[in-house]
């Protein structure tokens, strides 16, 4: 029998598990052990690493994309038990097939019948098949955040043509989705459509969610439906916003008329007018509301993004841009305000100008980009606002007062031999409320570069003592 | 033990975002089996990093931890109807964890991943640990001791793995494993005292062979393990 300690028993002895008098046996052994205090230093270094084991922190993973993904099996599921708590007509179709057994087993009545009263088919007439309404695509116009679409993040999202049957789902983000002239919709975040049909005659979108829509005119015979849980909104030109929850559904129109129904009865809905109905509940007028000025002004907002031109082939003659910027700001893209970025907007090929909203919520001229042809896309990164600044005058003052006038002179005196005056060095700076630079950037000089990197050693050295926080720039002639 | 008040000592990743009072608690549960969109949210957005923390550390690395996270949430969306409130949202959400995390240990058992395990970010450690600036060597040591730790865990069975992370590293007593694992306290005594007389075993891997014959001084079996359930956990049967 081995005389030895059991590794897990340092174990308890490091987590204090062991009484006093065991733990100096245990001491003790390991004292005139080598093995024993071997053990005991290996199962020491474990536990210890335990303590650093339990307070890691969570990684960073993509969160948006994983809600988006929980929030697409959980909605596909909830409208899967959703259509099988539907009427079921199974029953009908039972009986229709029993009817047509019994027909079957009883044939020879069926015959004579039949031989009584045959049937007059004209065959020399044929009646042609009524051609199938022309299939519609939909066009993504602009993305923010995650989109799924039929389940995945596609990486084609502007490429791809969204068709019948496909189904889109938002995360924390938007996605805009034209299918014509002036007729597009906008999913809002954490929502799901369906595109249940999509054609000429018929378009029925099926939303969970919230989702705005605007609709061109349309001609006779067509229909544009979007289902909401047990009530069908039915317009012909307009804007309006649907949303639709576990709780009840809303309508909101900003223009035009929208007609909200279900089993009980119908309702319009009129400009700048809005109906909610509690799920469950029937449409009646007197749910009919006035819109407020800040509703009108959020659903103003939220209009879908529409190319002006629309072409079913507009993917292959438009490219996506993606907008990214430091934080969420608010973005122009040739005067067009888009919202929050970072995004992707589809626009044409050539020159476009971006701007960017500083903290007052002033735009300012971010730059242009050039867009490819596509399917490239380009890519442009609005620069980050730099900081609000006060204080500048004062920083200014010290920097000219303590700037080492005879080391910059030292750095100047092979251009001074040279005969060249009137040299300038121009910098960016930016300077803490304790009077640390934070970053001193030479922006524009038209000395050489060492001298120029001279000069600016010499800038850094500068002291500054505790005050305003600033950033600004100077130009420092020489 | 009222599960209310157990696993406190698990809810790190916590913060103060997940730090409900059991009405404001009832309440989400209530928007959430309504079906409320933003109770889905909200309750997604409090506890996504304790979710992930959970599984990470359970696991030593964050392969598909993404879909792990994802597993958790949307099993935990479809199972609220379920959920009776008898234990906090946290302490069923850390439940699932272990049971997500068991499934992806026993995947990863049939089939092992190309890449190492433990590869736990050193440098994202408790700030009361790094107060003190490490030296590169001891930060490389104690990686290394993670590695080791996580290696070791990798070779036990699943259901031991799992016995032995939530009372040597977790901390956890007997009812509360028991109740994580959905078993029964006895049966999670035997599992973790033989988890552990494994582990440390491995972990002592460089110690002579004789070191490590059974019986030794203990001489304990798993009816009167020594220190399972004992001292702070009061969970001795």
């Amino acid at each position: 029998m081995s005389t030895h300690i059991a590794a897990h028993r340092w174990a308890d002895l490091w987590a204090g598990r062991v009484g006093d008098a065991e733990r100096s046996v245990m001491e003790r052994h390991a004292e005139r052990c080598r093995a024993c205090a071997r053990v005991r230093a290996h199962v020491t270094r474990a536990s210890d690493s335990f303590v650093a084991i339990r307070s890691q922190p969570a990684p960073e993973v993509p969160w948006d994309a994983i809600r988006a993904r929980v929030h697409w099996s959980v909605s596909t599921e909830r409208r899967a038990a959703l259509r099988h708590r539907r009427p079921a007509y199974g029953w009908l179709l039972a009986a229709t097939a029993a009817g047509v057994a019994v027909a079957l087993a009883t044939g020879t009545t069926r015959t004579a019948i039949s031989t009584e009263r045959p049937i007059a088919v004209r065959k020399d007439v044929a009646i042609p098949p009524a051609p199938p309404p022309a299939a519609l695509i939909g066009l993504v116009s602009r993305a923010s955040g995650d989109v799924m679409v039929d389940g995945v993040r596609p990486s084609d999202l502007f490429e791809r043509a969204l068709a019948r049957g496909s189904l889109i789902a938002t995360g924390d983000g938007r996605v805009d989705v034209q299918f014509g002239d002036h007729s597009a919709f906008a999913l809002a975040p954490r929502s799901t459509i369906e595109l249940r049909r999509f054609d000429a005659q018929t378009i029925e979108l099926a939303v969970d969610g919230t989702v705005d829509v605007t609709v061109a005119p349309r001609g006779d015979g067509q229909r544009f439906l979007v289902d909401a849980g047990d009530h069908v909104v039915e317009v012909r030109g307009t804007q309006f916003r649907v949303t639709h929850d576990a709780g009840s559904t809303s309508v909101a129109c900003r223009h035009g008329l929208v007609a909200v129904s279900d089993g009980t009865g119908k309702v319009e809905v009129g400009a700048a007018r809005r109906v909610r109905v509690a799920n469950g509940g029937s449409v009646s007028s007197e749910h009919v509301v006035a819109l407020s000025s800040d509703e009108v002004a959020t659903l103003a907002q939220a209009t879908p993004l529409a190319l002006p031109l629309w072409d079913p082939a507009l993917a292959q003659s438009s490219a996506p841009l993606e907008i990214a910027t430091v934080g969420r700001r608010d973005v122009r893209v040739d005067g067009v305000e888009l919202g929050l970025a970072p995004l992707r907007v589809r626009v044409m090929p050539g020159r476009h100008t971006i701007e960017a909203a500083d903290s007052a919520g002033r735009f300012r001229r971010a730059g242009w980009v050039d867009v490819a042809a596509p399917p490239r896309g380009e890519r442009v990164e609005v620069p980050a606002e730099p900081p609000a600044t006060g204080g500048i005058t004062e920083r200014r003052r010290q920097l000219r007062t303590r700037i080492d006038r005879p080391r910059i002179r030292r750095c100047m005196r092979s251009i001074a031999k040279a005969g060249l005056t009137g040299t300038y060095v121009e910098v960016e700076i930016a300077v803490d409320a304790q009077g640390a630079v934070g970053f001193l950037n030479v922006i524009d000089t038209d000395l050489p570069s060492a001298t120029a990197s001279c000069v600016r050693e010499v800038l850094a050295d500068v002291r500054f003592g505790a005050g305003a926080a600033a950033t600004w720039r100077e130009r420092v002639d020489l | 033990m009222a599960w209310h008040d157990m696993l406190g000592r698990v809810k790190r990743d916590t913060g103060s975002l997940a730090a409900l009072g059991p009405a404001d608690e009832a309440d989400l549960i209530a928007r959430c089996k309504a079906d409320e969109r933003s109770a889905h949210d909200e309750l997604y957005h409090r506890f996504r990093r304790q979710v992930a923390g959970n599984l990470y550390r359970v696991l030593g690395d964050r392969t598909d931890l993404d879909d792990l996270v994802q597993e958790v949430f949307v099993i935990a969306f479809r199972g609220l109807e379920r959920f009776r409130g008898d234990a906090r949202l946290s302490t069923w959400l850390y439940r699932i964890c272990v049971n997500v995390a068991l499934g992806k240990i026993r995947t990863r058992k049939r089939r092992p991943a190309a890449i190492g395990v433990a590869d736990l970010d050193a440098t994202s450690a408790d700030p009361s640990l790094t107060e003190r600036p490490e030296t590169p060597d001891r930060t490389l040591e104690r990686r290394q001791e993670q590695e080791r730790v996580y290696k070791a865990l990798e070779l036990l069975a699943p259901k031991k793995r799992i016995v032995l992370y939530l009372h040597e590293i977790e901390g956890l007593d007997l009812k509360e494993i028991a109740y994580l694992v959905d078993s029964n306290p006895v049966t999670v005594r035997t599992r973790l005292f033989y988890a552990r007389r494994e582990f440390y075993r491995i972990i002592a891997g460089e110690a002579p062979t004789g070191q490590a014959a059974e019986p030794s001084i203990d001489g304990r079996s798993p009816e009167s393990p020594v220190g399972v359930g004992s001292g702070s956990d009061g969970a001795e049967p």
